[in-house]
Parts: C-alpha cells; structure tokens; sequence
C-alpha cells in the first residue's frame, strides 16, 4: 500500500496569506504540523511510501520530513504542473504508483480519523476508486479491485480547508471531541489536557480543560488559559493576561493584563477568524514574535569557524599592521560600509567592505594575504559572521525571496564560490553555496577557506 | 557526457549520462537539433551527475522551441542532485516531469 | 482630527471624527486638543469610521479623554469601529469602559433619550 498527496499550491495560497513565515502544510493543527496527520494517516491505512506532490515549493515541508524516517516510511516529494488533472499526476508517477494499491489523497483537507480503528484490513477490502470527495478534494484508491468488495462504511470523513475561520473551527472540534482520536504532541494525563517539555506555571496562574500547550512556554502571574485554548512552542504569556478560546501560534509573545478571546495569535498578526480580519501588532509590548536562535546544531559549526579565525587573525596581524597604513596613505585602501541580511530572519548586519588596489607589489602582497577581509575576521569571533558560506547578500527591498537561515543562508569571510572558483554572482553562485551548505560539515569548511584563500590569487 | 537515443512510440528518448553543464551542453542542443522541429522528445535524467546553470539553460531552450513547433518535452527520472538545481531555480514548474521513462513516452 | 459641536439633541454634544491613525506620533495632540475641546462640552463622541489603526499610545489617549470627561461629569462614546481598531480594543479590555454604537447618528441619539428623562 503507497500513499500519494497531491495538493496545488492555489489550494493553500489562502493559508500562506494569512499566516506568512510558515509553509501551509507545516502549520500545526492543535499543534501538531497539518502534514503530520496525513503521514499518520498513511500509516494507519498500512502504506509503507508516501510521496507528496505540488505545484508549489516543497523545499520546507521536504526539511522537516526528511526521508520519513523519523515514522518509519518512505516519504519522496514530486512536481506537477498547475493544470494537471488527477490521472495525469498518477502518470507522472506512474513508477511510484505501480504497487498493488495506491491511496491518493487530494486537496488542501482535513481527513477525520480516528487512530484506535484498524484501517489497514479495512483499506485492505474496499473497492477502488472515490471514496469520498468534496468541493476541495477527495480520497480516492487505486489498484485491483478485491473480488469481496462491498461498499464498506467509510469511517472517516473529510473537511474542506479554504478559510481561516475553517482552520479555526477545525481545532476547536478537536479540541472538544476528537483529541483522543489523534496522536497530539505532549504528555498527557487526563484525556483532554497535553503539555509539552519545559513549561513553566506559576501558582497563580489558572488552566481549563481542554487544553494542549506546547515545548518552552512560561506563564506569567495570575494568567488565566480559559477552556478551548490551544498554545504553541515558544510562547511567553505575560501577567494577568486571559486566552479563551484561541490558538497561540509558535514563537509569540502575549502582552501583560490583555485579553486574548476567540482569536488567532500568531507573532505580531492578531487574527479574528470569524470575519477573516488580520492585524498587524506594532506595539512590542502588546503582541509580537519571538525571534529564533540559532539552532544547536551549528554551535560546533560556529566553534570550529572561530578557531580557525582565531588563528587566521594571529597569522595575518604583523602584515596587516604592517601593509595597512602603508596602503592607508597611498590610498589604495578603500572601504564601504553597507548592510546586509543576516541568516537569522528579519535581522542584518553592516559590514565595512574593503578593496585593495593591487597595481603594486605591496597591494598585491596585501591582496594574496586576504587582509582585505582581516576585519571581517573579528565578525567571525563576535559570531555575526561564518568563516566560509555565503557571500553576504545587500539588503534589496525588490528581492521576491529574502535570504535566512531557513534557506541554508549563513553570510561569511569567503564564500564557497570563490573556493570552486566560480563567478561570484548570478545562478551558479547560488548552486554552489547551497549544496555546500546541505553537504558541508565543519572540516570540510576549513578546506573550502584554504581553498578560497589559494584562488583568490589566481 | 554520453547521449544515448532510443525511440519508444512517438518520442525520442534521450538517456544523459555525466555532467551536464557549460561544456556538454552544447552538445546535447545539437543532438535535438538534429531532429525536426516537430519531433516529441524525452530526456531522461537519472544518470546524470551534475546539472549547471547552463545546462538548465539548455533545457529550458529546448523546451520553448519545442513548445513554438507544437512538440512535447518532457523530463523523466529525476535523480537528487539534479532536483536540488531545479529547487533552487523553481524551474520544475517549467517542464512535465515524470518518475517512469515509458510512462513519458506514453501519451 | 475634526471637531465639530452638535446642539440637535438639546445640549452640547463634540463630535470628534478621527482619520487614518492615531499612533505615538499624534497621541499627545490628541490629549493636548482635547482639552480645549473640554471647554466647549462635557458629551463627547468619537466618530472612527475613518480610524484605521491605533496603536497602545493611541488607545491612551482615547481613554485619558474618557477620563478628562468623566470628571467633568461628561462622557465619551464611540462610533463606527472599524474591525481591525475594534480588535484591538477587545484585546486591551477597553472596550469594556465606553459606550459603543455602530455610527454617529446611534450615539447621538443615546445622549437625547438621556436628554428627555
């Protein structure tokens, strides 16, 4: 049993308005990422390999699947164009579609399950073709046709996701009476209350069922969760403030003596999902997001870069003490100062840029011994900076997709263009700084620096 | 790079194997240009190494002449490190790629 | 900000009609402004078909108003709140301290059923 999802991007464009900085099928229903409850879903039918199809990019969704290894299936991704039809997309993976039965899920929808059923026998017995479709989409099987078919009960039930009061209504449902239907992130010891690690409720704060909070969140004094409420990871509520009947969204921060009620949170957008309206917070103290740290991951990344800086800095300070004011007072020396984005979301960095005019022997020596980037050598001390990456991009306000770390993008010193000697800007730049990005690891960057070191010269 | 032609139904199909950039391309433009302009092709992509910019660009070329002279291009079997190049440049809302070289050369 | 002084309901009530924003670069106008406005009424009412965000000092400054009235045994209504302001007030809780009517006419006519006890 395979499982293929086919969802085109005009399907979730709605969600991606509404809630920008996450990929739609990332967003969590009653905290868990919607995508999650097809891949259990999957699961529980007995599919062993699912592929999900867009017309959309998929590049997030693929970074935080992976392979499927993490649930023990095979997950692999695929495109389609926008006016492909369903039999059409079937042909485009007419490879992946040739086990025995091939359960297509179709449309931006939400699939009600329930997971103490067994729906491996029955997905087993039923006829192939529509098993239930709606206005946005449907469940359909492929396959033979098993001789005892019957037109079997189907015991789940689909709900359409085209709004955002829709989205809402869904995880109240949920919330209310499905949880148990669900495996939901956090532990749980009552049926209808999940909390996640890390959390911290004073005394005097106040919680009522049902009600699932996430990983890293603090309860300030006297706040009061009221029933139906669901909050996410990395959520601060700070003091005497009420949440009813609302989602707290990942990374936001809830304002002192506020009243949250019947809404959605998500960073600074406060979101009505009855009448759609969304607003955009400027008040830090009332509503805003929280910024994401760096993830741990690159912390031995960052360690291996500062040594190597350090002790770059060591060996190019006597000749660039020595060049510098030298080059100074020719005026071959020339810097600017300019800002560009930083790898973390929303943040820049403002670089003094240095060009070194090497028509003589020792702007040639100053050039061979990279010392035009020596300061930069700091940055990569102060952590602002990686020693090799990405050539730090300008801010560009005409620029369609912003570069973060969510894209591999870590502005550095050198960057893996100059270490394969490519040309520095244009398409093949960006092809060589993300796949080292995705396949770099901190030795090979030690490499790739001496090598921009050596090419540079060349 | 290698280009090995066969012929299933209507369709030329094209199985690349190495490294498709600056200095092959050429070569692969003027092995479809040695066909008519009406000729359908599939270009099956599993062995090929490595995909550039130019490379991409020779693809892309095909495409449109292929779609001025009413033929059909499609792309088969697309390995990871060729997808990795179509990702970043968005560029697989361009062609109709499919899993399967026969599948391809069906419709 | 536009100011005008209403007498149809039998007393003196200021009809503040508030545009485009009101925000921490025009808060304190407000409150300066309004205090000369004291001096021609005690009823206020705060007409925000045109207001299309505010932000905390915004609200401030609509609630020292309220409050500036109230001491003079005077009142501030309000009128036509958009979605996106009348959300805000819901998250602060302010809307629970005014009066509020769906437009103008409504909170005018409020302040004459007053008039007639």
């Amino acid at each position: 049993m395979k499982t293929l999802i086919v969802i085109r991007e005009q399907e979730y464009a709605w969600l991606r308005d509404m809630l920008p900085g996450v990929h739609p099928l990332l967003v969590p229903v009653c905290n868990k990422p919607f995508i999650e409850f097809f891949i259990d879903f999957s699961i529980f039918t007995g599919s062993k390999a699912i592929r999900i199809i867009s017309d959309g990019l998929l590049g997030e969704v693929e970074r935080y699947c992976e392979n499927g290894s993490r649930w023990g299936v095979e997950i692999s991704y695929g495109s389609m164009q926008p006016a492909d039809e369903l039999p059409t997309v079937i042909d485009k993976n007419r490879r992946f579609c040739l086990e025995e039965r091939v359960l297509i899920i179709k449309g931006f929808l939400f699939i009600h399950y329930d997971k103490k059923r067994d729906y491996t026998t029955l997905f087993a017995s039923l006829p192939s073709g529509e098993l239930l479709s709606c206005c946005h989409g449907s469940i359909t099987l492929t396959g033979t046709v098993k001789p005892e078919s019957s037109s079997a009960d189907i015991p789940f039930s689909l709900t359409a996701l085209d709004t955002v009061g829709k989205y809402y209504s869904l995880c109240m449902e949920i919330l209310r009476s499905e949880l148990t239907n669900y495996v939901i992130p956090g532990y749980s010891s009552e049926a209808d209350c999940y909390i996640g690690r890390n959390v911290v409720i004073p005394k005097s704060a106040e919680i009522k069922k049902p009600v699932i909070i996430g990983n890293n969140v603090q309860l300030l004094a006297n706040t009061v969760i009221d029933t139906n409420s669901v909050i996410g990871n990395n959520v601060i509520v700070d003091r005497e403030s009420i949440i009813s009947g609302s989602i707290v969204m990942d990374n936001t921060y809830i304002g002192e003596h506020l009243e949250v009620k019947n809404k959605i949170a998500a960073g600074n957008l406060l979101i009505d999902p009855e009448s759609g309206t969304s607003i955009v917070m400027e008040d830090p103290h009332l509503l805003t997001g929280m910024t994401q740290s760096r993830a741990a991951g690159t912390l031995l990344r960052r360690m291996v870069h500062a040594l190597a800086a350090t002790f770059m800095i060591l060996v190019l300070l006597w000749p660039y003490l020595l060049l510098r004011p030298v080059l100074g007072l020719q005026g071959k020396w020339k810097r600017v100062r300019e800002t560009y984005y930083n790898d973390l979301p929303g943040k820049t960095v403002t670089l003094t840029k240095t060009t070194i005019d090497s028509d003589e022997p020792l702007g040639q020596l100053a050039k061979t011994l990279s010392l035009d980037r020596f300061t930069l050598l700091f940055r990569v001390l102060s952590g602002k900076l990686a020693l090799i990456g990405y050539h730090p991009v300008p801010i560009n306000p005409a620029l369609r997709i912003i570069p973060n770390n969510t894209t591999g993008y870590t502005p550095a010193v050198f960057s893996y263009a100059e270490a394969e000697d490519w040309p520095e800007i244009g398409i093949d730049t960006e092809i060589v700084e993300h796949y080292y990005a995705v396949h770099g690891n901190p030795l090979k960057d030690i490499a790739m620096t001496q090598k921009a070191l050596f090419n540079r010269n060349h | 790079m290698n280009i090995s032609e066969k012929t299933i139904n209507n369709y030329k199909v094209l199985s690349l194997r190495g490294m498709l950039n600056a200095s092959s391309a050429p070569a692969l433009k003027t092995c479809v240009a040695g066909f008519p302009d009406e000729q359908s092709i599939v270009i099956d992509l599993e062995n090929v190494d490595f995909l550039d910019s130019s490379g991409l660009g020779a693809l892309v070329g095909i495409a449109r002449k292929k779609k001025a002279s009413k033929a059909i291009m499609k792309l088969a079997r697309m390995n990871e490190r060729v997808k990795k190049v179509f990702e970043i440049t968005q560029a697989h809302t361009l062609f109709d790629i499919y899993d399967d070289v026969s599948a391809a050369a069906d419709a | 900000m536009i100011f005008h002084l209403d007498t149809s309901t039998g007393q003196s009530v200021g009809i503040v009609t508030l545009k485009n924003r009101i925000d921490a670069s025009n808060s304190s106008e407000l409150q300066k402004v309004f205090t000369q406005w004291l001096q021609q009424a005690s009823v206020f009412i705060f007409d925000c078909k045109e207001l299309d965000f505010i932000d905390s000092s915004g609200l401030g400054a609509i609630v020292s108003c309220l409050r500036k009235a109230l001491e003079q045994h005077g009142d501030l209504k309000l009128a036509a709140l958009g979605p996106k302001v009348s959300m805000i007030f819901e998250l602060t809780k302010a809307k629970k301290l005014f009066s509020i009517f769906s437009d103008a006419t409504e909170a005018l006519q409020s302040f004459s059923t007053v008039g007639t006890k």
